[in-house]
C-alpha cells in the first residue's frame, strides 16, 4: 500500500513539474541576473551638463541575455564633505537609462582640489540591492575656433579650467576627436592630443557640408579621468560648392515624358481618330441619301 | 476490543492521510499542467512589439515598445511621399570583404517591414563569377537606380523615383501588371500573390515610406526605410548587421556610416575600389560594392545556417564541390 | 430587275445558314458554353483568392495569360493585314475568305485583351490606367494601340456588312420580326444607289489601308513590351518584325482551319474551293519561310556570340524545354513548309494539317519567348521552392485558356447566324464585273 502511494505521488509530482513550462521560466528572476550599473557625465556644447546612469541586468549564465531595468528611481547628488545636495530624481526609461540634464548656470560645490563630486544612487528594494556610484570631474572649458589664417583654414581649440581666482589653467593632456556633422552619425576628421591646453590643425578643404555649404565641427573628449565627457561645437561656412545635381525632368523615368513622345503620340492618334470621325460622318451621309430616296419612292407610289 | 478499535482508528487515520496526500499531489500536478496550458494560450494571443524589462521589485514584465515612427508628422501620405527628403541623395555601400552570411540584415528587414519568412526585400546570394574565382556572399537590396527601368515601364506611375534617390512603390496605385518585376535586371522586386491576414491590419495608416501594411496583388521591394531616415537612424539592414557590412549615407554630404565607422563616401569608393553591379546595363545603381579582398572571414563560416538556406545555393560550383567532399 | 432576282436567290440560298441550327451546331454550342462556364468559375476563383491559384510566382511573373494575349492579338493583326491586302489587290478569289478573315480579326482583338486583364493583380483599379497614364510606358502604348485598332477593325467590318444587311432587309419577309428590324436598323438606308455604292467603296478602301498601317504599329508596340527591357532573350532589335511575321504566319494558319471547318460543316463547298486553300496555303508557305528565317537569325546570333546570359538561356531551352523547342521551331516550320512546297502534296486536307501544326508550333514559340527568359535572370534565382524556380501552369490557367478559345469559336458561330459568311454583295459585285456592267474603276 505504502509503496503504491509513494510511487503514485512521485509520478504525479514529476508529471506536474515537467509539464509545467513555467518551471523553465522560473529561471528569469532578479536573483539570476547580475546588475550592470554605470554612471557618467557629459558637458555639452551649450555648457549644460548631462548626468547619465545605465542600469541593465545581465543574466549570469547567458551573457547575451540583457534586460534593462525599468522605472528604477535614481537619485543624483552633488556631494561634498559637508552635505549631499540632491540635484534630481529620474526614473530609468525602457532602455535602462536615467538622464538628468543640469542647465549651464547651475552652481556646484567643489572640493579642495577643484573637483565636482557627483553621486548616483539606487535605493535598495526587495529584489535588488543598493547601487551607488560616484564620479569626480573638473569643469573643463573648451574653446573651439575656426578661422582662416593666411588663407589656410585652421581649427583651433583651447582647453582650460578656471580656478578659484578665475585664472585660466591650461589642461596638460587630453585626447580629443574632431568630427563634422553627418546625417546619421558624425564623421571624425582628426584625432588629437591636446597638450598644454592648445591644439590646432588644418581643415581639409573638400568637405561638402550641407546644402548651404555650412559645416558643423565638433570636438569631443571622451571618458577622461578628470573631466568625464566634454563636447563642443561650432559652425563654419567652409563647405565646397558642390555642383548642383541637375534635376532630371522629361526623361523616361520622370513624371513628365520627353516632349517628342507627346508630339508623336498626338500626331498619330489625331490622324487616326480624325479618319474614324470622317468615316462615321460619311456613313451618316449614306444613310441620309438612302432616306431621301425612300421618301421620294414613297411619295411616287402614293401618287 | 480496544485493539480492534485502535487498529480501526489507525486504519482510518492512514486512510485519511493517504487521501489527503493523494488529493494534494493531484492538485499540485493538475494546477501546474493547467497553468502551463493557460500560459501557452496567453503567449499565442499576445501580439505587437514588446520589450522585456525588469522592474525594481524584481519582476520580469513585457511592455509595449515605443512606436518606431514617433517623429513629428509621422505619417507621410502618398502625395508627400513622392517628394523626397530635401537636399539628400541617399547611397549605400556594401563591404563584401566583411560579409559572412549572418543574415541578420535579412531578418532585421523582415521584422521591420512585417514580412514572412520567405519574403525578402534584402536577399543574400552566393555568387561565383567563374570556376577559378572565389565565391562571395552578396547582400542584394533594391539598388534604387538613377535610371530605373522599373519606373519607366510602370503604366500608372505607381512606382516613382524621388529627388533623394529613393525609388518607392505606392501600393494604393499599383494595379499589379508586374511589368516592373520583369523589367528589373537585378530581380529586386516581389509580388503579393494572395491575401494574407497582415494586410487587414488597419492600425498603422499606409505610407509608401514604410511599406506597411502591404496590399494583395501589388508589388513590394526594399525602400531604404525613409521613415527611419527621417529620424536620423540607419535602415534596418545596416543597423542589424553585426559585422558592419552595410554603410549608408548621403552623397551630398559625402559621408556614409555603418553605425560604428563613419567615413567619406568618395574616399571609401576610391580606396577600396568600389563598383556597381552590372554597370554596363546603364541603370546607374545607387548601391556600391567593395570587392571581397582581404576577407575578414573564410567562406565556410557562412554555411552555418539552416539546411533549406544552404539548399538555395546548390547550383554554385563551390557548393557542389563542398557537398562532394562531404563538408556540408 | 435581274439584280433583284439575283439578290432574292442569294438570300434564299443563305437563309438556312442564318435561320436554322443543325444538331451538330447545337451540340457544339452547348459544349462551348460548358467550357466557358468552367472558365468563368476559374476566373471567379482567381478573383477571390488572388493570383496564388495560378502557377506564376516571383520570378516567372508572366505565364499562360500573356502568351494567349500575344497569340490572339497576333491573329488579329494578321487578319487585318491579309484582309487589307486581299481587298487592295482585288484577288479573284478573295470574296469567299474576306469575311472570315475580317471576323477573325475583330474577334481575336476582343478575346486577346481579356487575357491581359486576367494577368492584372488588381482588377478593381483598372481605371487607374486611364486616370494616371504614363506615356513612357509600353503598356500605355499597347492599350492605346489595341483600342484604336479594335475600333478601326470594327468599323471596317461593319462597312463590309452594310450591303449584305441591305440585301437581307429587302428580302427578309419570311424571317422573324426581330431580324427584320435589326437588318433595317443596321443597313443604314443603303439602297445600293450608285452614289451610295461609290461612297461605301471609297470608305472601305481607305479603311483597309489604314488598318494595315494600324496593324503594323500596334503589333510593333506589343513586341516592344518585351524588346525594350534589358532581359536576355528579350532585348533584341528584330522583335517587332519577328512578331509581325509570326502573326501573319499564325493568322494564315487559323484562316485555313476556319475555312476548312466552315466548308465542312456548313456545306459551302461551292464557295470555298481548293483554289482558296492553295492561295492561303501559298501565303502560309511564304510566311513559314520568313518566320523560319527570323527565328534562325534570333537564335543563331545568340549562339554564335555566346554571351554568358544568352548561353544560360539557350541551355534552358535545350535542356528543360527541348521537346517544346523542337516542336515549335523545327517541326512547326519545316513540316508545313514541306507540305506546301510540293504541288503534289497540296490537298485540302494536308493543307489544313499543315495549318494545325503551324498554329501549335507558334503557340509553343510564344511560350518559349516568354517563360525561359524569366527563368534565367541576370542574377541567378537562388530559391528552394520549386514553383519559384520553374513555371508550370495550373488548371485555372489552362481552363481560362480553353474558355478563351471556346468563346472565340462561339462568337464566330453566333456572328455567322447574323450575316452570311460568304458576302452576298461580294458575289453580286463579282458577277457584275464579269458581265461587263459599267462601273467606275477603283483607283
Amino acid at each position: 500500500m505504502n509503496t503504491k502511494l509513494f510511487k503514485y505521488s512521485v509520478i504525479a509530482i514529476l508529471i506536474g513539474l515537467f509539464t509545467n513550462t513555467n518551471c523553465i521560466a522560473q529561471d528569469n528572476e532578479a536573483k539570476d541576473f547580475k546588475m550592470l550599473y554605470k554612471f557618467n557625465t557629459t558637458k555639452l556644447a551649450d555648457n549644460s551638463r548631462l548626468l547619465q546612469v545605465s542600469f541593465i541586468a545581465q543574466h549570469k549564465k547567458d551573457r547575451k541575455n540583457k534586460v534593462p531595468v525599468y522605472e528604477a528611481e535614481i537619485n543624483f547628488y552633488n556631494t561634498s564633505n559637508e552635505e549631499d545636495i540632491l540635484l534630481g530624481t529620474v526614473k530609468t526609461d525602457k532602455e535602462g537609462f536615467a538622464r538628468l540634464t543640469l542647465p549651464a548656470d547651475q552652481t556646484y560645490l567643489t572640493d579642495v582640489e577643484g573637483y565636482i563630486n557627483f553621486k548616483a544612487e539606487f535605493k535598495k528594494t526587495k529584489a535588488i540591492k543598493r547601487y551607488k556610484k560616484s564620479i569626480a570631474v573638473k569643469d573643463l572649458i573648451l574653446d573651439l575656433n575656426l578661422e582662416e589664417i593666411d588663407s589656410i583654414k585652421t581649427v583651433m581649440v583651447k582647453a582650460y579650467i578656471l580656478d578659484s581666482l578665475n585664472t585660466k589653467l591650461p589642461v596638460e593632456e587630453a585626447d580629443a576627436i574632431f568630427s563634422v556633422r553627418g546625417m546619421i552619425n558624425n564623421m571624425p576628421i582628426e584625432t588629437a592630443t591636446i597638450e598644454d591646453g592648445e591644439y590646432e590643425f588644418e581643415f581639409q578643404t573638400n568637405i561638402p557640408g550641407d546644402v548651404n555649404g555650412i559645416i558643423d565641427v565638433f570636438v569631443s573628449i571622451e571618458d577622461h579621468d578628470d573631466f568625464g565627457n566634454v563636447i563642443q561645437q561650432k559652425s563654419v561656412n567652409w563647405g565646397i560648392s558642390k555642383e548642383q545635381f541637375k534635376e532630371d525632368s522629361n526623361t523616361l523615368w520622370s513624371e513628365a515624358a520627353p516632349i517628342w513622345m507627346y508630339i508623336v503620340l498626338t500626331i498619330l492618334l489625331g490622324g487616326v481618330w480624325i479618319k474614324y470621325i470622317y468615316v462615321i460622318k460619311n456613313l451618316f451621309k449614306i444613310r441620309s441619301i438612302g432616306k431621301e430616296l425612300e421618301i421620294k419612292q414613297e411619295s411616287e407610289t402614293e401618287k | 476490543m480496544e485493539n480492534n478499535k485502535d487498529k480501526k482508528d489507525g486504519t482510518n487515520r492512514r486512510k485519511f492521510l493517504k487521501l489527503g496526500l493523494l488529493s494534494s499531489v493531484t492538485a499540485v500536478a493538475g494546477t501546474s499542467i493547467v497553468s502551463s496550458l493557460a500560459d501557452d494560450t496567453e503567449e499565442k494571443k499576445s501580439s505587437g512589439e514588446k520589450v522585456r524589462l525588469l522592474t525594481p521589485d524584481g519582476q520580469m514584465v513585457e511592455v509595449d515598445a515605443d512606436s518606431i515612427n514617433k517623429y513629428p508628422h509621422a505619417h507621410v501620405n502618398n502625395e508627400e511621399s513622392r517628394k523626397g527628403i530635401p537636399n539628400k541623395k541617399f547611397v549605400m555601400v556594401i563591404d563584401l570583404a566583411r560579409c559572412k552570411n549572418a543574415r541578420k540584415c535579412v531578418e532585421g528587414c523582415q521584422k521591420g517591414h512585417q514580412l514572412d519568412y520567405n519574403e525578402e526585400f534584402m536577399k543574400v546570394q552566393l555568387i561565383q563569377d567563374n570556376e577559378e574565382a572565389s565565391p562571395y556572399w552578396l547582400p542584394k537590396p533594391c539598388f534604387h537606380c538613377d535610371e530605373p527601368p522599373c519606373v519607366t515601364v510602370c503604366p500608372t506611375g505607381a512606382t516613382f523615383k524621388r529627388d533623394d534617390n529613393i525609388v518607392l512603390v505606392d501600393n494604393d496605385r499599383c494595379i499589379g501588371c508586374k511589368f516592373c518585376i520583369t523589367s528589373c535586371p537585378y530581380s529586386a522586386r516581389t509580388f503579393n500573390w494572395g491575401h494574407k491576414e497582415k494586410f487587414d491590419n488597419k492600425d498603422i495608416p499606409y505610407s509608401p515610406e514604410t511599406s506597411i501594411p502591404a496590399a494583395e496583388g501589388t508589388v513590394m521591394k526594399c525602400d531604404f526605410c525613409p521613415d527611419l531616415l527621417r529620424q536620423g537612424k540607419l535602415p534596418y539592414c545596416a543597423d542589424s548587421c553585426p559585422m558592419g557590412v552595410i554603410y549608408f549615407g548621403d552623397k551630398n554630404e559625402d559621408i556614409v556610416t555603418n553605425g560604428e565607422d563613419t567615413v567619406r563616401f568618395s574616399e571609401l569608393i576610391k580606396e577600396r575600389g568600389g563598383y556597381r553591379h552590372l554597370e554596363h546595363l546603364g541603370t546607374k545603381p545607387n548601391v556600391y560594392y567593395l570587392p571581397a579582398v582581404d576577407r575578414q572571414f573564410p567562406l565556410e563560416r557562412g554555411f552555418n545556417v539552416d539546411e533549406d538556406i544552404i539548399e538555395r545555393y546548390k547550383d554554385v560550383p563551390y557548393v557542389q564541390d563542398l557537398k562532394k567532399k562531404g563538408k556540408i | 430587275m435581274d439584280l433583284e432576282n439575283r439578290k432574292r436567290e442569294l438570300v434564299k440560298e443563305f437563309s438556312p445558314l442564318l435561320l436554322k441550327t443543325s444538331k451538330v451546331s447545337k451540340i457544339w454550342m452547348i459544349g462551348l458554353v460548358a467550357i466557358i462556364l468552367v472558365g468563368l468559375y476559374a476566373f471567379i476563383l482567381q478573383f477571390v483568392k488572388g493570383h496564388i491559384v495560378t502557377g506564376m510566382r516571383d520570378n516567372v511573373v508572366w505565364g499562360v495569360y500573356i502568351i494567349n494575349f500575344i497569340f490572339f492579338v497576333c491573329l488579329s493583326y494578321s487578319g487585318a493585314f491579309i484582309g487589307g491586302i486581299l481587298h487592295f489587290f482585288k484577288t479573284p478569289w478573295k470574296n469567299s475568305v474576306a469575311r472570315i478573315v475580317e471576323i477573325i480579326t475583330v474577334l481575336s482583338l476582343i478575346i486577346g485583351p481579356i487575357f491581359i486583364l486576367l494577368c492584372i493583380g488588381r482588377l478593381d483599379r483598372l481605371h487607374y490606367l486611364f486616370m494616371y497614364p504614363r506615356i513612357q510606358s509600353p503598356i500605355t502604348w499597347d492599350i492605346i494601340a489595341i483600342m484604336t485598332d479594335l475600333i478601326g477593325c470594327f468599323i471596317y467590318l461593319y462597312l463590309t456588312f452594310i450591303p449584305d444587311f441591305a440585301i437581307l432587309r429587302d428580302n427578309s419577309t419570311d424571317m422573324p420580326k426581330w431580324r427584320q428590324k435589326t437588318y433595317k436598323f443596321l443597313a443604314l438606308n443603303y439602297q445600293d444607289t450608285v452614289a451610295q455604292r461609290e461612297s461605301l467603296h471609297k470608305l472601305t478602301r481607305t479603311m483597309s489601308t489604314l488598318i494595315i498601317a494600324l496593324a503594323i504599329v500596334a503589333y510593333s508596340v506589343l513586341a516592344w513590351i518585351f524588346s525594350l527591357t534589358l532581359q536576355p532573350g528579350w532585348n533584341s532589335s528584330i522583335f517587332a518584325p519577328y512578331f509581325i511575321i509570326a502573326g501573319l504566319y499564325s493568322g494564315a494558319a487559323v484562316i485555313i482551319i476556319a475555312m476548312y471547318l466552315i466548308r465542312k460543316y456548313f456545306k459551302l463547298e461551292h464557295y470555298i474551293r481548293k483554289v482558296h486553300f492553295i492561295g492561303t496555303g501559298v501565303v502560309l508557305l511564304i510566311m513559314s519561310m520568313l518566320y523560319g528565317y527570323f527565328t534562325f537569325s534570333e537564335y543563331f546570333s545568340r549562339w554564335f556570340s555566346h554571351k554568358i546570359h544568352d548561353i544560360n538561356l539557350l541551355d534552358t531551352l535545350f535542356t528543360r524545354y527541348f521537346w517544346e523547342f523542337v516542336l515549335a521551331n523545327y517541326i512547326g516550320i519545316l513540316v508545313p513548309m514541306a507540305i506546301l512546297f510540293f504541288k503534289k502534296l497540296r490537298t485540302i486536307k494536308t493543307i489544313t494539317i499543315a495549318a494545325v501544326i503551324a498554329v501549335l508550333g507558334l503557340w509553343l514559340n510564344r511560350y518559349l519567348i516568354v517563360v525561359p527568359t524569366l527563368e534565367t535572370p541576370y542574377l541567378p534565382i537562388q530559391d528552394t521552392r520549386e514553383e519559384f524556380i520553374h513555371y508550370s501552369a495550373t488548371w485555372v490557367e489552362w481552363s481560362l485558356s480553353f474558355a478563351g478559345v471556346a468563346a472565340f469559336i462561339l462568337f464566330f458561330m453566333l456572328l455567322m447566324k447574323l450575316v452570311p459568311i460568304i458576302p452576298m454583295s461580294g458575289i453580286i459585285d463579282h458577277e457584275r464585273e464579269q458581265n461587263g456592267k459599267p462601273k467606275k474603276r477603283k483607283i
